[in-house]
């Protein structure tokens, strides 16, 4: 890529050049040197002789789209829909349940409750899915979870909670709200606690009530910060959260049609096949849609706000 | 750098009723925040019977520091790779923040002249990659990253979202009238960023610090990729997360293996072993946090957001 | 003259350290074993060293992989051509699968290196087992693994929980006398005993579905959840099973129709634990409670001598194995453990010279395995192997290294076991499709989307918990929709072909 010249060289550009040196570097070796690794998905990967990966990558046979074929598989559809809808409704969720949280911790008096509460939401950020998973595991396991137990002592046939798909979008919504929703609501409260006080004082001096302080400033306030966390997750919509979908429900197999995502099927799939070309193209699939996401959910943010765009 | 307070100049705020609502729901979430983890520290002391008998429960039929016994008779791999994990990280987020803060400075800086270039060079990273045995290849056969602590250290020591996250910062709170008024003193490129920039952003420093932090600390995928010789260098987080793959591989293949996984599978810690390792994990970055969380709260603020 | 004098002494001493140099300047070779724990193997690689330098000339450095490891490290090892590994564990079921790997070029052809070097390895392995290793590699047919010697034939046997067995007023001969079918009884007996939350069916479901059906696992088939299946003869598994030598879909047959019908209705009436049925929990709770004794009826992959494990003798219970069948031999069995060249090693030679020495040398072979004597075990009065504690900080894979049978007995095991266990395999009959492996290439794809469809039902099913009645048809439609018949016809043209 070159670079047309603005201005002339200088001293200056000189010192700046050699502070981006050390991440430049590395992004060209760890990031960009790899990317020679993507034809990989379009090509029938074999040792070849003698055996080292260059000489492999370069003369293995190009197969074309053959590698993408995994998708006319029929769970396709539902490991796409299941991606897609998953994310879309929690990235609004989400979105809701974390502003209202925050505005609600702002508007305390108790300063101290605010603290703690806060330090508290943003513990289950440390958790791995994994052990997340326990602790679903140790409410809905069928032998000797909670609930299941408590039907069994109320003479109640118990819900056999790995093979029923009923309860499972509840169950990954709950999850997946517990471990971000306090996370992006200390965001946003960060975002509220910068909002320049005078505006609330002009505010209450029109006799504007509490209400209709949070709606007409407090909301506005904290926009961009909204429009920056929508962006990142809207280009993410194609990226399942792997854990959650595969730790949290056990990997059940009848629970399939409504935990299957991208993510865990790849998964599944090259722990079935162990056939690089198909995950390599899985994962370019992923890059391309994730890219072309971002870009439009971009140019939409930038016609409509201009200053809270990302790029 | 002091922001005003906020209450005192609140001129009205919610009635007694809402203030009540708001504890309620609050303060409900926030438990629901910390009880897994509660849950998991009584599992650590739950003894195997009362496992076995009526599960993972919040009130054991008997206590047990069995599993902290089994930890400790790790002995010397347990605190070798809870060293390891404090070295990696300390060093990790050391040079990973002098990085990223070196790489975002001249994204900052309108007048830099590759700007656009090096933006571009690492914001395409965020969502295009190689795949995982293409850069397997380049960091072991080229960089040589193998059976080492850089193995463990190198991978990570850049991200694209946390450059957007700093140079935001640098935008936000960093007056572009200070660069030129340092640079008028005639004072060279490090020495602006060193003595007049860096004491402003020092929030945005501490919440790049806190996000590198948790990432090395977390991070066992790398120890799983690199490490096969040299176990004297794993973290803490692989020690645990090779448990737990033991135990779902031998799932996986006990079909095939037969005697052997139920042989294997003897080897294995209990639930409550593996739950006393969680423990040992987390309360180090939980005691941690608290220190960072003051300035992290203002840094993510302002860094977030685009100036 | 004294200049030459000095030139030729000069060039002489110069010879002389250069050669010195090569002496001491072994090439080291690095084997990748499956499924270890190992934490101290400092003093082991020593004494190793020390034993091979002459007879391999090279070093040898081990990665112990570990049971969840092993499958990731291999394949990036053998899939970026890393030269640091020069041998490495594969069979029919691990993910460096040997006959894919071996067409696709990574391991290497050891014919020749078998001709030149490997009379001592030729003499120490069955026959059969060389035979098991020849298929059709990137280079030809030929043998591309050195084929560990171990339980080669596989046998499914009931786990018999004989205390309680008693206890309800049966012998074993009482339970020898009934099938699956009849096991109604025993367990209502047992729950009205030992109450409502012991559950007295231990299963792996799918292994169940195998002893019951008498299906046999296609070697190449889908991984995590078979699709496809051989039937067994089971009065002589080496005869034709009862539909031929034809590869069935093995959830479409009426035999497996009746056998998930009863499993369901003992599923309902509580017989079998829930948490078998779910992919993550099912082998945890079989093997926890295995532990414990607290089953009636177990199902158990057997391996002879296993009774004399820890694993069996620490349950607290008097247990009895009773086989389905006779073991036989399949191509799964017999490619269960091996070790192959990777084709990035730079030393191939040196690399078969010691797996030829490691599988027929009883002293290397014990030091590798069992270790060092006064460290790691003692030999007791007769002579036999006591473990030590040292132990636990060096217990590789048994099976996983190769040829077991060159092995001293062990304490547990008593005195002469290794030449039983001998006997035992060697007695094995073959299935009449030995050595017939499944090449998916050509239907990755259909494979990719059958492996989704049955593990979203077969465990469940196997195990009881879903309705055969309502699940049963939607399964085998969704099979079809997967291309199911374009997957058997392929299995079925390929076996054809091989049986000619």
């Amino acid at each position: 890529m070159k670079v047309r010249p603005m201005r002339r060289w200088s001293w200056k550009d000189f010192w700046l050049l050699t502070m981006v040196l050390p991440g430049a570097i590395w992004l060209l070796l760890i990031r960009y040197l790899p990317m020679l690794g993507v034809v990989i998905a379009f090509k029938d990967y074999k040792a070849q002789k003698p055996n080292t990966f260059w000489n492999n990558l370069m003369k293995s046979k190009w197969v074309g789209l053959k590698n993408f074929a995994f998708l006319k598989s029929p769970a396709t559809v539902t490991m796409i829909r299941n991606t897609l809808l998953y994310n879309g409704v929690w990235i609004v969720l989400v979105l809701v349940l974390a502003v209202t949280l925050a505005v609600m911790m702002s508007e305390l008096k108790n300063r101290f409750a605010a603290k703690a509460y806060q330090t508290m939401m943003f513990f289950p950020y440390f958790l791995s899915w994994v052990v997340a998973s326990y602790f679903v595991l140790a409410f809905l396991d069928p032998t000797s979870g909670m609930i299941p137990s408590i039907q069994k002592s109320l003479g109640l046939k118990p819900t056999q909670f790995y093979m029923t798909t009923t309860w499972w979008p509840l169950i990954l919504t709950i999850s997946n709200l517990w471990k971000n929703v306090g996370y992006s609501s200390v965001l946003y409260l960060a975002a509220i606690t910068g909002i320049d006080t005078t505006l609330y004082e002009a505010a209450a001096v029109d006799g504007a009530t509490k209400w209709q302080q949070v709606w007409h400033v407090t909301l506005p306030g904290i926009r961009p910060m909204i429009v920056i966390l929508l962006i990142m997750s809207v280009g993410k919509i194609f990226n399942a959260d792997f854990g959650l979908f595969y730790n949290v429900p056990q990997n059940s197999g009848p629970l399939y049609p409504v935990t299957q995502v991208i993510d865990t099927y790849v998964y599944n799939t090259y722990a079935n096949t162990h056939n690089l070309g198909m995950s390599a193209a899985a994962g370019l699939l992923q890059s391309v849609v994730g890219c072309i996401c971002i870009v439009i959910t971009n140019g939409v943010v930038r016609k409509i706000d201009a200053e809270s765009s990302l790029f | 750098m002091n922001k005003p307070q906020r209450q005192q100049v609140v001129l009205n705020s919610f009635g007694p009723g809402a203030q009540a609502l708001f504890h309620t729901v609050l303060g409900l979430f926030a438990l629901a925040c910390i009880v897994p983890f509660l849950f998991v520290i009584i599992i650590s002391f739950t003894s195997e019977d009362s496992i076995r008998q009526i599960g993972y429960s919040f009130m054991p039929l008997s206590w047990s520091t069995q599993a902290y016994r089994y930890v400790f008779q790790l002995g010397d791999a347990l605190w070798r790779s809870y060293f390891n994990s404090f070295l990696i990280t300390a060093v990790g987020t050391v040079l990973s923040v002098a990085i990223c803060i070196l790489y975002s400075y001249p994204l900052y800086r309108k007048d830099f002249r590759y700007r656009g270039f090096f933006n571009f060079l690492s914001f395409f990273t965020m969502i295009f990659g190689g795949g995982l045995v293409p850069t397997f290849v380049v960091c072991k056969t080229l960089l040589g990253l193998s059976d080492n602590y850089a193995a463990l250290i190198v991978p990570l020591l850049f991200s694209p979202f946390n450059v957007i996250v700093m140079r935001t910062f640098f935008q936000t709170t960093v007056p572009r009238e200070l660069i030129e008024a340092s640079t008028i003193d005639g004072a060279g490129e490090y020495r602006t960023l060193l003595q007049i920039v860096l004491p402003v952003v020092k929030p945005g420093i501490a919440t790049i610090a806190l996000l590198n932090a948790l990432a090395f600390w977390n991070e066992w995928f790398l120890s799983l990729l690199y490490i096969t010789k040299n176990m004297d260098v794993i973290p803490l987080q692989y020690l645990l997360m090779r448990m737990q793959r033991n135990a779902d591989f031998l799932a996986k293949n006990s079909a095939m293996l037969g005697a052997d996984a139920a042989q294997a599978a003897r080897n294995l810690p209990s639930q409550s072993l593996k739950m006393a390792l969680v423990v040992f994990i987390v309360v180090p970055i939980a005691c941690a946090y608290p220190f960072f969380q003051r300035y992290v709260v203002a840094g993510l603020t302002v860094g977030s957001v685009k100036g | 003259m004294k200049k030459v004098v000095s030139i030729v002494l000069a060039l002489a001493l110069l010879l002389a350290a250069m050669s010195f140099a090569l002496a001491e300047e072994l090439p080291t070779i690095t084997i990748m074993f499956h499924g270890s724990n190992v934490t101290d193997d400092t003093a082991v690689l020593e004494a190793v060293n020390a034993y091979i330098a002459d007879k391999v000339g090279a070093k040898l450095e081990v990665v112990w992989g570990t049971w969840g490891d092993f499958d990731d490290k291999a394949t990036n090892a053998l899939l970026s051509g890393d030269t640091g590994i020069d041998m490495v564990f594969t069979c029919s079921w691990s993910a460096d699968e040997y006959n894919t790997y071996a067409k696709n070029g990574y391991f290497v052809k050891l014919d020749d290196l078998i001709a030149e070097y490997g009379a001592d390895l030729v003499a120490a392995i069955p026959e059969s087992l060389m035979q098991a290793a020849t298929i059709e590699g990137a280079e030809g047919m030929g043998i591309y693994a050195v084929n560990g010697f171990k339980d080669t034939a596989t046998q499914n046997t009931w786990d018999v929980n004989v205390t309680l067995l008693n206890e309800l007023g049966y012998t074993l001969d009482d339970f020898k006398a009934m099938s699956f079918y009849d096991f109604g009884e025993l367990f209502q007996k047992a729950k009205a005993l030992k109450g409502d939350s012991f559950y007295p069916f231990l299963v792996e479901p799918m292994v169940l579905e195998r002893m019951v059906t008498g299906s046999i696992i296609v070697a190449g088939d889908s991984g995590s959840t078979n699709l496809l299946s051989l039937y067994l003869n089971q009065d002589d598994v080496s005869a034709e099973g009862p539909e031929g030598n034809v590869i069935l879909n093995k959830f479409a047959t009426d035999e497996y129709r009746k056998f998930v019908d009863k499993m369901h209705e003992y599923y309902e009436a509580g017989y079998v634990d829930p948490s078998l049925a779910v992919a993550e929990t099912s082998n945890d709770t079989r093997t926890n409670t295995q532990k414990t004794g607290e089953y009636l009826i177990g199902t158990q992959s057997y391996a002879f001598g296993y009774e004399y494990s820890a694993d069996v003798l620490d349950r607290g219970i008097e247990v009895a194995f009773v086989p389905c069948t006779d073991p036989y031999v399949d191509t799964t069995a017999s490619q269960g453990a091996m070790v192959a060249i990777s084709t990035a090693s730079e030393h191939p030679v040196e690399s078969f010279k010691f797996l030829a020495l490691l599988n027929s040398d009883p002293t290397l072979m014990t030091m590798l395995n069992y270790g060092l004597e006064g460290i790691h075990y003692n030999l007791n009065a007769d002579g036999l192997v006591e473990f030590t504690d040292e132990r636990a900080n060096y217990s590789p894979w048994t099976n996983g290294m190769g040829n077991v049978t060159i092995l001293p007995d062990t304490a547990a095991e008593g005195a002469g076991f290794r030449e039983s266990f001998k006997a035992y395999y060697a007695g094995a009959k073959a299935i009449p499709a030995l050595g017939y492996v499944f090449d998916n290439a050509e239907v990755a794809n259909e494979m990719a989307a059958l492996g989704t469809v049955a593990a979203q039902y077969a465990l469940a099913l196997d195990a009881g918990a879903l309705d055969p009645e309502t699940t049963l048809p939607d399964f085998l439609a969704a099979l079809d929709a997967a291309g199911m018949q374009t997957y058997l016809d392929a299995a079925n043209a390929q076996l054809a072909a091989y049986l000619g």
